[in-house]
């Protein structure tokens, strides 16, 4: 019962996944560390066991949240997608792409996000006393939870397409959208283990993030419309 | 070096304190560590800048915090313009 063509169904899960990979508080929160762990003189394996620690833990979530997502489509609607949901899907999409348009960043200098500052506050505040691999990891995890508003309609409409496909394709579905969503955490933690500067990295990423927040945008945009249309306005005979 | 000078904190809600210019030598030390600077240049750069501070402050009984980081920042840019950025930025990442 798949709900596009196997190829179709990985080209909107890998759009997904770069959409997901566009979003910064993760890559914030692994600066943040890193920069904490410099600054105390972390001896250089601590420094790479602290960035694995926190590329595996928001690895882990992103996978978690995928597969907690189709299970829960699955189970609870054994007789296939209905139209509703996938349209409920898709507006979110259309919705949140509109709004990391609008409201993303917070205006002025930086790469401050659109989260509350008390929770903001959190995640500084935690990656300045993660010390050790297994807090990294909690710090992960909660960087990509931390996130679920914005991540929220990528992670549904994949989980979505998951559902109907074969189950060796699920789970190579689940595994695509993870590496590719991991990505920038990995370029970025790669870069902090190789020795670049912190600052180079902050000022790319400060640089660039108007065209970042565009991408994500535009992304949300092209793909619940796409899906929309797809699934709603087609499979309904409109 | 115990100047008695009061910091007002930034956003006012928590108490002002004391100014300690350990706790700034610290923070600009670990922002030029931060951006992998050699620990002889990181600790010789947050004493000249800590020093340029407190000259600035003689004769101030109250400072907000706010006003501290500008100046260590002016200052800290002179010295090393990436330990600096890293410095002014550390608050706007999230």
């Amino acid at each position: 019962m798949g709900y596009f063509d196997t190829t179709t169904s990985f080209a909107i899960i890998l759009l997904a996944a770069v959409i997901h990979a566009s979003f910064q508080l993760s890559v914030s929160v692994l600066t943040l560390l890193s920069g904490h762990a410099l600054g105390r003189k972390a001896a250089r394996n601590r420094l790479i066991k602290l960035v694995d620690g926190f590329v595996i833990g928001a690895g882990m979530m992103t996978i978690l949240m995928l597969s907690t997502l189709g299970l829960i489509f699955t189970s609870s609607l054994p007789d296939g997608i209905p139209r509703i949901l996938w349209a409920a899907c898709c507006g979110a999409s259309i919705g949140v792409g509109v709004a990391v348009w609008l409201f993303y960043y917070h205006a002025g200098k930086g790469t401050s996000l659109w989260i509350p500052r008390g929770f903001a506050d959190f995640l500084s505040d935690r990656s300045k006393h993660s010390k050790n691999t297994a807090e990294a990891f909690g710090l992960g995890m909660t960087s990509v939870f931390a996130e679920f508003l914005f991540i929220f309609a990528p992670l549904s409409l994949t989980a979505l397409i998951l559902t109907g496909l074969p189950q060796h394709l699920q789970l190579l579905g689940v595994g695509v959208y993870s590496a590719v969503s991991l990505l920038p955490l990995v370029i970025v933690g790669t870069l902090i283990k190789g020795g670049h500067k912190l600052s180079t990295i902050q000022r790319w990423r400060e640089n660039n993030k108007r065209f970042l927040q565009f991408t994500a945008g535009s992304g949300l945009l092209i793909l619940g419309i796409y899906v929309y249309v797809e699934q709603v306005v087609q499979v309904g005979g409109v | 070096m115990g100047l008695a000078i009061d910091v007002v904190k930034r956003s006012g809600r928590r108490p002002s304190e004391r100014f300690d210019h350990e706790k700034l030598l610290r923070s600009v030390h670990a922002a030029c560590l931060s951006v992998r600077t050699p620990e002889g240049e990181a600790e010789s750069t947050a004493k000249n800048v800590t020093y340029a501070v407190i000259l600035w402050l003689e004769n101030k009984p109250v400072v907000t915090s706010h006003d501290l980081r500008r100046l260590a920042s002016a200052h800290l840019e002179r010295y090393h313009p990436d330990a600096a950025y890293i410095y002014q930025h550390h608050r706007i990442i999230i």
